[in-house]
């Protein structure tokens, strides 16, 4: 009878609490269950009535928590810099975080979660191109505003008019890299090694373009290996690229690239040369590269040792804040969130039209260059050559 | 017991009066719900009961574990968006083709798997979702690789764009449920399924009662894969995008979940499963960094509790004849006893 | 530059024999896949790089990896595991459970630790030699040694002490065994604790190695080594030596004639291969019994 009596209440339970959670979704959950969750850093925000809402969605769990994670605690910074100092519109600012996984069942869902709130102003999201461009769709239909820090694929701010991406495009950037490897490290033998996601795909198919369009003889791409994401093990790939007589590498991946590729690259060419893009800059790459990474360059847009004294204090109380320095793709969601707080002030609400046609004109300095969103809603920026010297970052001359 | 004993009989007393009820709530669901959001989850939770019901057959009822079934719903789903997004087939005929093809890559795989048993069978389905992951990357002039296939459109039917909006695609998905379920149920009571359930009950006891457990391992693979197909080709058009990511190992052990949480061989389990695991991270999303230790927790702590699942008592009764039976059995028991005197 | 990656390929291949060896010893004694393994193994190669990075020394550090490694395993079997087998349940709640755990085990690493790549210290930072066009690595040579001592101790404890003895009596038929005075529980968890410990020892090696180490680690390791132990014969450590050599080569290739994105399915390939035409593996025992 006892057994009988726990299965039937823990059937209840579990009843209970799925329709509570369907109902939750109703639109008409307040901020509990949408509670910030403390991961790291509190905000001044109240619940309930008189709050801006801005969304975080991006994978929080899994693989890639990394970068969500990051996403997350530079909005949080921003939101509390703006709290500390009255908030936006007279009302204090929230960021509510919502985990997407990176896939796009996910991404659907909280897109859908997200419209049908209706208190949002503003997202701020997703992660990886293809799951930005599978949410984007319900975002631009229902008239909330999404700025990705992170989506590369050139289709992606097409979608619409409230779609705005706060990266360096693909095509530039590659040209940038591109422009490091043959000019300023003098190579002509390029090799090309990129992951196998939709990001790596797009950028080696551009810089193969590029260079077939530099219409020089000299230069060319020697051979192009394709690795699968998350491996640790490049040295097929690596053996491949060194027999073809490569004498630069150019890395499409992220740190968890870049760093083992020239740890494994090293050992048996110690004169490769290596040039990375903007997302493998971070404090990562240089813990987990250690000597190895020495003289890998890059183009980037956010240097965290600039002179810029704005760029110091970002990232000295992010820091000290988060217990780490903050990288690339962190800083841009810092200053999308900035951008778009600042949108909604010159705007004077939080309709969307109004805010996206401020968008489309404001100039925002950020601690990543300066932001001005062109018609299809990107930005271009200036990059900086980068590389690392003695552990630390520093400016190539 | 005698909660369930209640239960049960209540159930099948006033069974239709409670078909009709269930039925008119999912009818005026839409209506009385009016949010997006909320239609998504139910359609979410639909599709992943057909996946539940697809792999119960395999794993229910034959006791054939398997890990990999995501291969399937990945066959579907780009099976039939890439015939809607290339060739610019309708929604239909996409399915139809996507179910074909799972079907005969099922053959496929159970062909070589027949010897095997238990634990040496799991792997080699996890090895196959794991190849055609790697298949649906590569196979890049097909699938397109790791760019995946965007803008899969709608179903249309009669001219009319199926979409959550206009409730249509919840419908279509309450319908292929529907279907879905009274074919397992037809199944379960018919030979085939009787096969199956002996063959998960001793294998060597049916070989010898003459069942061909290859044709029905076969068959249980086949059908599987049909079911887990067409729902991926509904999946398909829900997401609208699909890549080689989004059917990896996480979504095998979540299908395989469903099954074990609802309860191995029984229908309504799978309802109950898919009901729970969806809604779940709905529920919790201040739980949100532990969702994948809950569902390990969920895994563990059910099979070391109630191995049956929450549904599972119906699974553990024995075999109910059908009701011409049972009335042969009783007028050909009186005859006799009237005989006997 | 095939002889090179051929090496490549038997460096690839002795990681993966490491992690075998913990599947092979579960297997022989219970006739479980313990699924877990993979990240029992991350979990270890996690515990070492805490462990060194608080500057005991890297031998303290390698030992208490290896211990807490150890225990976790011991945990794993009398939490869950044990209830099953004194419930006599059904084979598929085994597998499913550990499932289970090295899901739950994963995802509290990733939780807390993060999903970062972390660096791990080189063990054998003692330069690279040179045969021709050749180049091995200190570490490889490091690794391929520590295999070998590990398999001579295993199989020294399995066969040649009283322990093993009763490892042996307790697979062969635990009534028995437990009639004979064998405490077939502790048996049992301490064939769990040695495979915790050789997931240590694998993870120090692999993640030195590699340099890397990060809470998923476990899982496409893991899969490849368990294809490296059927094909070498499960139950058979010799056998999980060679197939995991096998594994490792053929892996290399897969990845210098096809390209890296097809090496990963090259074990399962593999795996397919060796249950359809020969289940036992190349020194496994006949007469696989019902799993």
């Amino acid at each position: 009878m006892k057994k009988g009596v726990v299965r039937y209440s823990l059937a209840m339970m579990i009843l209970a609490g799925t329709l509570a959670g369907c109902s939750q979704g109703n639109g008409q959950g307040t901020g509990d269950m949408q509670n910030t969750s403390g991961t790291q850093g509190g905000t001044s925000a109240q619940s309930g009535e008189g709050t801006i809402k801005i969304a975080v969605a991006a994978p929080m769990t899994g693989d890639n928590s990394e970068y969500g994670i990051g996403f997350s605690n530079a909005a949080k910074l921003m939101a509390d810099q703006w709290n500390a100092q009255g908030g936006v519109l007279g009302k204090q600012i929230k960021i509510v975080p919502y985990d997407d996984k990176n896939t796009s069942e996910e991404a659907t869902t909280i897109a859908q979660k997200i419209v049908s709130d209706g208190d949002i102003s503003g997202v701020i999201g997703h992660f990886s191109s293809g799951v930005c461009m599978t949410a984007a769709p319900i975002y631009e239909e229902n008239k909330i505003i999404e700025i990705s820090p992170s989506a590369s694929h050139p289709d992606y701010s097409k979608i619409g008019s409230y779609i705005y991406r706060n990266n360096t495009i693909i095509s530039k950037e590659g040209a940038a890299a591109l422009d490091i490897a043959v000019n300023d490290l003098g190579k002509h033998n390029i090799g090309i090694i990129s992951i196998m996601t939709d990001w790596g795909t797009n950028t080696s198919g551009i810089i193969k373009d590029q260079i077939a369009a530099l219409n020089d003889p000299n230069v060319k791409v020697v051979a192009h290996e394709e690795v699968m994401e998350g491996s640790d093990d490049y040295t097929p790939a690596i053996t491949k690229l060194n027999q073809a007589g490569a004498d630069v590498v150019i890395c499409a991946g992220m740190y968890n690239l870049v760093a083992p590729v020239a740890k494994q690259y090293k050992n048996i060419n110690p004169d490769i040369a290596i040039v990375g893009f903007s997302n493998a800059y971070s404090q990562q790459l240089i813990q987990l590269g250690g000597e190895a990474v020495e003289g890998v360059c890059f183009p980037v847009v956010f240097f965290s040792e600039s002179d810029n004294p704005d760029v110091k204090e970002y990232v000295d109380t992010f820091t000290q804040t988060y217990g780490s320095a903050p990288s690339a793709l962190t800083s841009q969601a810092y200053d999308s969130v900035g951008v778009l707080l600042t949108a909604l002030k010159e705007a004077g609400t939080t309709d969307s039209e109004a805010v996206s046609e401020k968008l489309n004109t404001i100039s925002y300095e950020g601690v990543t260059g300066n932001i001005k969103f062109d018609e299809q809603g990107d930005v271009d920026k200036q990059f900086n050559k980068v590389t690392i010297e003695d552990g630390k970052f520093v400016k190539m001359n | 017991m005698t909660f369930l004993y209640k239960f049960e009989s209540f159930v099948s007393k006033y069974r239709k009066i409670l078909l009709l009820l269930m039925a008119a709530l999912i009818c005026l669901l839409p209506m009385g719900v009016n949010n997006q959001y909320f239609l998504t989850v139910i359609v979410k939770m639909a599709v992943y009961a057909m996946f539940g019901l697809g792999l119960n057959i395999l794993t229910g009822y034959t006791g054939l574990v398997s890990l990999g079934h995501a291969g399937f719903v990945a066959i579907g789903a780009y099976a039939s968006s890439l015939c809607a997004v290339k060739l610019g087939w309708g929604f239909f005929p996409s399915m139809l083709f996507g179910m074909v093809a799972a079907g005969l890559v099922g053959i496929l795989l159970g062909l070589p798997t027949l010897r095997l048993t238990g634990t040496y069978l799991s792997i080699v389905t996890l090895g196959f979702g794991e190849i055609i992951k790697m298949v649906a990357m590569n196979w890049i002039p097909v699938t397109n690789g790791t760019l995946g296939v965007k803008n899969i459109p709608k179903p249309t039917l009669f001219g009319m764009k199926l979409t959550i909006a206009n409730y249509g695609l919840y419908y279509l998905v309450v319908v292929a449920l529907v279907i879905c379920t009274i074919f397992c149920l037809v199944l379960v009571k018919s030979k085939t399924g009787r096969a199956f359930q002996a063959i998960k009950g001793d294998e060597l006891a049916s070989v010898m009662m003459g069942i061909n457990t290859t044709y029905y391992k076969i068959l249980a693979f086949v059908l599987s894969a049909c079911i887990c197909a067409a729902a991926g080709a509904l999946y398909a058009s829900l997401i609208g995008y699909v890549d080689p990511n989004t059917f990896n190992f996480d979504v095998s052990t979540l299908i395989l979940s469903i099954v074990i949480l609802g309860g191995m061989g029984t229908i309504r389990g799978m309802f109950l499963g898919a009901a729970i695991l969806i809604a779940l991270p709905e529920v919790s999303r201040f739980l949100m960094v532990y969702r994948f230790v809950l569902y390990g927790v969920i895994l563990v702590v059910m099979m070391r509790f109630r191995p049956q699942g929450i549904l599972g008592w119906k699974s553990q009764l024995p075999y109910q004849l059908s009701k011409l039976v049972m009335k042969r059995l009783k007028t050909a028991g009186t005859e006799e006893g009237g005989e006997n005197g | 530059m095939i002889t090179q990656q051929i090496f490549n390929g038997l460096a690839l291949g002795m990681g993966y024999a490491l992690i075998a060896v913990g599947y092979s010893l579960i297997f022989g004694i219970l006739r479980l896949v313990n699924f877990s393994h993979g990240s029992v193994y991350a979990f270890g190669a996690q515990m070492a790089m805490i462990f060194i990075g608080l500057r005991f020394g890297i031998i303290p550090g390698l030992i208490a990896s290896m211990l807490l490694t150890g225990v976790l395993g011991v945990t794993i079997d009398k939490l869950a595991l044990e209830p099953l087998r004194k419930k006599k349940s059904i084979p598929i709640a085994s597998l499913i459970t550990t499932i289970g755990i090295s899901n739950i085990v994963t995802n509290l690493l990733i939780v807390f630790f993060g999903s970062e790549k972390r660096a791990f210290p080189a063990l054998f930072d003692f330069g690279t030699l040179q045969f021709g066009s050749i180049v091995i690595s200190a570490t490889q040579i490091g690794m391929c040694a520590v295999s070998l001592v590990l398999m001579l101790v295993l199989v020294g404890i399995v066969f040649y002490t009283k322990i093993g003895l009763a490892m042996r009596a307790a697979q062969q038929n635990p009534v028995a065994a437990n009639l004979m005075g064998i405490n077939v529980n502790f048996v049992v968890s301490f064939t769990f604790f040695l495979s915790g410990i050789s997931a240590a020892i694998a993870g120090s090696l692999v993640g030195s190695y590699y340099q890397i180490v990060y809470p998923n680690m476990g899982f496409m390791a893991g899969l490849k080594a368990f294809a490296a132990a059927v094909l070498g014969g499960i139950g058979s450590l010799p056998g999980a030596i060679i197939g995991g050599l096998i594994v490792g080569v053929s892996e290399s290739m897969a990845a210098t004639v096809l390209g890296s994105t097809y090496r990963d399915s090259m074990a399962f390939i593999i795996l397919l291969i060796v249950l359809i035409v020969r289940p036992n593996g190349l020194f496994g025992k006949k007469g696989i019994t019902k799993v």
